[in-house]
């Protein structure tokens, strides 16, 4: 006990120095370009019309912020993929265990899923909208079916990496089928189930901006489908920046320490 | 406790990529008492590992047949402990909750099944490792940790196979007193597998010399109990027995 304390006081301080330097070489490169940004605009007098000014572009947000607008896009593109995301989480899990178990199955099926994984998001969107018609339906689907894929393929892969052997020691120990499930398959697919969701989430992400350019009249896409109409690139450029942040921090807030949690700890290596 | 009777087994694997049979278990009758000690050495590739497998429940024979209590084994089961010649801890719980599974599965609730967990890796002198994970512990460990878990659920039967071959040769003799000291207090029935000689004999009431999937010997060793390594190292009949067994699986 009293060497597992002095073990983690030990790595405590360290461990949140690497973090911080981690969070720094990591913001230090954005925040170079973005004082590079209104250096270059004034030196070459950049036509806002190609390029907006910073001020412009701060200008832009304010606006945006007071009339509610940026917060109704980011709201609608969030919600879209905070559903899509569930439901393609909670239909791949349970598929996924299901094929991993039988290697049978898993060694038929896995070259169809790298294939499907590969064509997650954009590719769908022309049929997405054919089927479900414009608006949430179609936009929705193309979120699903990034996260399903790829997190089906995942989990697949986790399930049969898991060694035979631990599958037995808990059929030794008394595990039935409930608790092979629950206490085995799943947290030992979980890595590669959480890896799942973040690359496919990555995947989700760019065609939701896609598909929200094409079937809809709110979101993010829709934002710069419709400043582009106007010439508005100040409007396309924060709407630019608010997707890439938005991304970077939901995959280091959110997505990394997940992985980071289940990877790190468990001693386990998983490759997506 | 239960007894463990093996009937003429057999196993013939099929290798799919030479398109060959492979039979690893050619024909072994083995019958252990119930509380009863039984070591089986053997050299590499004698078939000891699949014999535990089918008793376990794990693989399949393709002929003979295995009782235990009487009863066939028809797969893997609560009442047959494994300890794993690979550990096969799980990695995502902590020792204390690998240890605790058995008891869980049993539905022991949680503040009891802990006590009985801790209860056994003090036993392994593993109290300090209760939290970690087991990636982060030796080879050593985990395998003590393994050992314990099988223990922890107390089984009727316990299958160890090679439990104490990846710890330090001074660790292994204290495992190996243990061993002994716990399985006087609770009877198990035991069968084990190991490559070492003079570890079978001292632990075992009898020890079953293997050669190329047939039982080549069977050796009842009849030294006093408890047994301690100070005074076993000692002893005639250990050195004479261990140089018989020794002889008898070079010659296998
Ligand atoms: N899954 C398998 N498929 C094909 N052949 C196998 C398989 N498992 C074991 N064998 C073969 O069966 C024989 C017995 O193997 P087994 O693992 O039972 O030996 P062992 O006595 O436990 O050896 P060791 O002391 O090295 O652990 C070996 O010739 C091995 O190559
Ligand atoms: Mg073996």
């Amino acid at each position: 006990m009293a060497t597992a304390e002095l073990g983690a006081a030990r790595l405590g301080p360290s461990r949140a120095m690497r973090r911080v330097v981690g969070a720094v070489t990591f913001l230090l490169p954005l925040l170079c370009l973005f004082l590079l940004w209104p250096v270059v605009t004034t030196a070459f007098d950049v036509n806002p019309r190609v390029f907006p000014g910073v001020g412009m572009v701060w200008a832009a947000l304010v606006e945006s912020v007071r009339d509610g607008s940026l917060f109704a896009h980011i709201g609608a593109s969030l919600g879209r993929v905070l559903v899509g995301t569930a439901l393609g989480i909670l239909v791949a899990v349970p598929l996924g265990i299901a094929m991993g178990v039988s290697s049978g199955i898993s060694t038929f099926l896995t070259p169809l899923f790298r294939f499907f994984s590969v064509l997650a998001g954009i590719a769908w969107i022309p049929i997405a909208t054919l089927w479900f018609g414009y608006g949430f339906g179609a936009i929705t689907f193309v979120i699903f079916n990034a996260v399903f894929f790829i997190v089906t393929y995942n989990t697949l892969l986790g399930v049969s990496a898991i060694p035979m052997r631990l599958r037995h020691a808990a059929a030794s120990l008394g595990a039935g089928r409930r608790a092979m499930l629950t206490e085995v398959l799943l947290p030992g697919a979980l890595p590669n189930i959480v890896t799942g969701i973040r690359t496919g989430l990555g995947f989700a992400w760019r065609g939701l901006i896609a598909a929200e350019m094409i079937a809809t009249n709110v979101g993010l896409g829709y934002m710069l489908f419709v400043a582009r109409d106007f010439y508005r690139t100040e409007v396309i450029v924060l709407g630019m920046i608010v997707i890439g942040a938005l991304w970077l921090l939901i995959d280091r807030l959110l997505l990394a320490p997940l992985e980071r949690a289940t990877i790190e700890r468990w001693g386990l290596v998983t490759r997506s | 406790m239960k007894s463990l009777e093996i009937r003429n087994l057999q196993k013939t694997y099929f290798d799919p990529y030479a398109g060959t049979k492979v039979t690893a278990v050619q024909d072994v009758s083995l019958d252990i008492r119930e509380g009863e000690f039984v070591s089986v050495v053997g050299p590499s590739g004698c078939g000891k590992t699949t014999i535990l497998n089918m008793v376990a429940g794990f693989l399949p024979a393709t002929g003979g047949e295995i009782r235990v209590g009487g009863r066939p084994v028809k797969g893997p089961g609560a009442d047959r402990g494994v300890v794993f010649q690979s550990f096969a801890l799980f990695p995502w719980k902590t020792v204390l909750d690998n240890v605790g599974f058995g008891p869980k599965m049993r539905g022991v609730p949680k503040a009891e099944r802990d006590r009985i967990a801790r209860e056994y890796l003090a036993l392994a002198g593993l109290s300090h490792a209760a939290d970690r994970y087991p990636n982060e512990l030796s080879g050593g460990m985990q395998q003590r940790v393994g050992v314990v878990r099988a223990l922890a659920n107390d089984p009727d039967v316990l299958l160890m196979d090679e439990p104490f071959a990846s710890v330090d040769a001074q660790t292994r003799m204290t495992l190996q007193e243990e061993l002994t000291r716990i399985w006087q207090e609770k009877q198990h029935t035991v069968l084990f597998i190991t490559h070492d000689v003079g570890e079978a004999v001292f632990l075992a009431d009898r020890v079953v010399v293997l050669s190329k999937g047939r039982v080549m010997r069977d050796i009842p060793v009849t030294l006093p109990r408890p047994r301690v390594w100070d005074e076993v190292t000692e002893d005639e009949d250990f050195k004479r027995l261990s140089a018989e067994v020794l002889h008898m699986v070079r010659a296998a």
